[in-house]
């Protein structure tokens, strides 16, 4: 059981390493820009990552799945005013669709979904008997935890360059940092 | 109201993510903290017309 929930940290960290660069590919390749609120949702997918990351990284721990389900509370709070924002009819919508739903109804899915799976691990108590100082990461946790630390940095800069120094424009066109 | 740059969260994460892979937990737990709290506080200074209105 403790191999289990070693093994499912690690493949959720990874899924949220994919949704965060297929959300990259989106804004580089298609040039679609994340708004505010999707900017924060990126913030929360990270949170959630970070918790992953360190029952990854150190052993599983209590503290690390609250790190999980808050930000996944929080990621998942913005989607919900996301979505309510763009609900009424004639409001419009953000950004293109994939599979027929927008980003942002994806993401308070997959908050969701996060927020439960973080809570089902937490019934594998087995894992948290090792405790975590005496844990040595392996090289495949140390290899997703420089992954995921590369994907926050380019989130960081990406960040940067869109909004530079201020709040970002609701309907972001273009880099702040690389207008002329 | 101060409005925050919307990158400071990602900074501050950045922050985390690398005192975690360099061995600071208990660090890497409380500088997330901070983060999250600075999503929260740009979150809620976004708060635009239509939804002060719903509210």
């Amino acid at each position: 059981m403790l191999a289990l929930a070693r093994a499912l940290n690690a493949l959720a960290l990874l899924g949220i390493c994919g949704v965060l660069l297929v959300a990259f590919y989106w804004q580089l390749a298609r040039g679609e820009l994340p708004c505010p609120l999707c900017l924060q949702q990126r913030a929360a997918f990270l949170g959630c990552g970070l918790g992953f990351m360190l029952n990854v990284r150190f052993g599983s721990s209590e503290a690390h799945y609250g790190v999980v389900i808050v930000s996944a509370l929080v990621g998942g709070a913005v989607a919900v005013r996301q979505v309510l924002l763009h609900i009424v009819p004639g409001t419009g919508s953000y950004g293109s669709a994939l599979l027929g739903w927008h980003f942002y109804t994806w993401a308070l899915v997959a908050f969701f979904l996060i927020a439960l799976f973080a809570a089902a691990l937490l019934f594998i108590e087995a894992q948290f008997a090792e405790g975590v100082s005496d844990w040595r990461p392996t090289a495949t946790a140390q290899v997703l935890g420089w992954l995921f630390v590369l994907i926050v940095l380019g989130n960081a800069v990406s960040t940067l360059l869109e909004c530079g120094f201020g709040p970002c424009p609701d309907n972001p066109t273009a880099y702040e940092l690389l207008r002329k | 109201m101060i409005v925050l740059p919307m990158a400071v969260p990602f900074v501050v994460l950045v922050f985390a993510a690398i005192a975690a892979m360099m061995g600071f937990r208990k660090v890497a737990v409380w500088i997330w903290f901070i983060a999250l709290a600075v999503t929260v506080y740009v979150f809620q200074s976004h708060i635009t017309d239509p939804l002060k209105i719903a509210l």
